[in-house]
């Protein structure tokens, strides 16, 4: 999901940090929809380009957020003693 | 600020058929700290969706259990597609014991019975909920703006939005 729209992000969230750091983008293919204040304005103008359409949405500057849920991932979530 | 106070109550059937009730300690040390929500698309997107004249598809409705110990809000894969939520992002979950998996992200609203708020949760985890008898997993993303009071012995918690 969103394989080529990744690896975009990946080759030019670099260039794109230097005018916008800080910003939320919005990147849909490999194209950069736009850049944005906020992720609630970049929700905003990825579902009015594309719907229910994926779309990427990351913030500039912000290295990815360590997701660690361990009740799921040990599988313990609703676990009987 | 909306309050909304918990106090679980259940049972259990006795081998001969009859039910007994369990004190509220015990049942909330059996299921956890469980909400009732509806989850829809998230705000922002619905109102876009809504906007361009789509439509969207009706929201869903099961129990939430509060998890202190996960980051992020986590969103039933199934009910996922079912709303047709857009994925935004692709994270990997981390994990101790098992291969990191990657998990799609989507932007959904909560609802919770009982408060006349809704909250938005836009970086939620899509993950296999369902068999777990689970709609969500309310993270630490939402408890960020949440007061959870968890009172044990009185089989009863507290969530203030």
């Amino acid at each position: 999901m969103l394989d080529r729209e990744r690896a975009y992000f990946a080759a030019h969230a670099p260039e794109w940090e230097r005018g916008h750091p800080g910003a939320f983008v919005v990147v849909k293919n490999e194209r950069l929809v736009g850049t944005y204040a906020s992720i609630e304005e970049a929700l905003a103008a990825g579902a009015h380009e594309f719907g229910l359409q994926a779309f990427l949405v990351r913030q500039l500057g912000v290295p990815p957020l360590q997701v660690r849920i361990p009740a799921l991932t040990l599988g313990l979530l609703r676990a009987d003693p | 600020m909306p309050i909304l106070n918990i106090q679980l109550s259940g049972g259990l059937e006795t081998p001969d058929g009859q039910r007994v009730a369990l004190p509220s300690q015990a049942v909330l040390l059996q299921r956890g700290p469980v909400i009732q929500v509806t989850v829809g698309v998230g705000q922002v997107v619905a109102q876009q969706v809504l906007q361009q004249g789509g439509q969207l598809p009706p929201p869903v409705t099961g129990l939430a259990l509060i998890d202190t110990g996960a980051t992020t809000t986590c969103i039933d894969e199934e009910a996922a597609q079912k709303l047709q939520l857009p994925a935004i992002d692709v994270v990997t979950v981390a994990s101790a014991s098992h291969a990191s998996t990657e998990r799609n992200v989507y932007p959904i609203s909560i609802e919770v019975a009982g408060l006349p708020i809704v909250v938005n949760a836009p970086r939620s985890v899509g993950a296999e909920l369902k068999a777990q008898g689970l709609l969500l997993l309310i993270g630490r993303d939402v408890l960020q703006s949440c007061v959870l009071v968890y009172n044990g012995p009185a089989g009863q918690f507290t969530l203030t939005l």
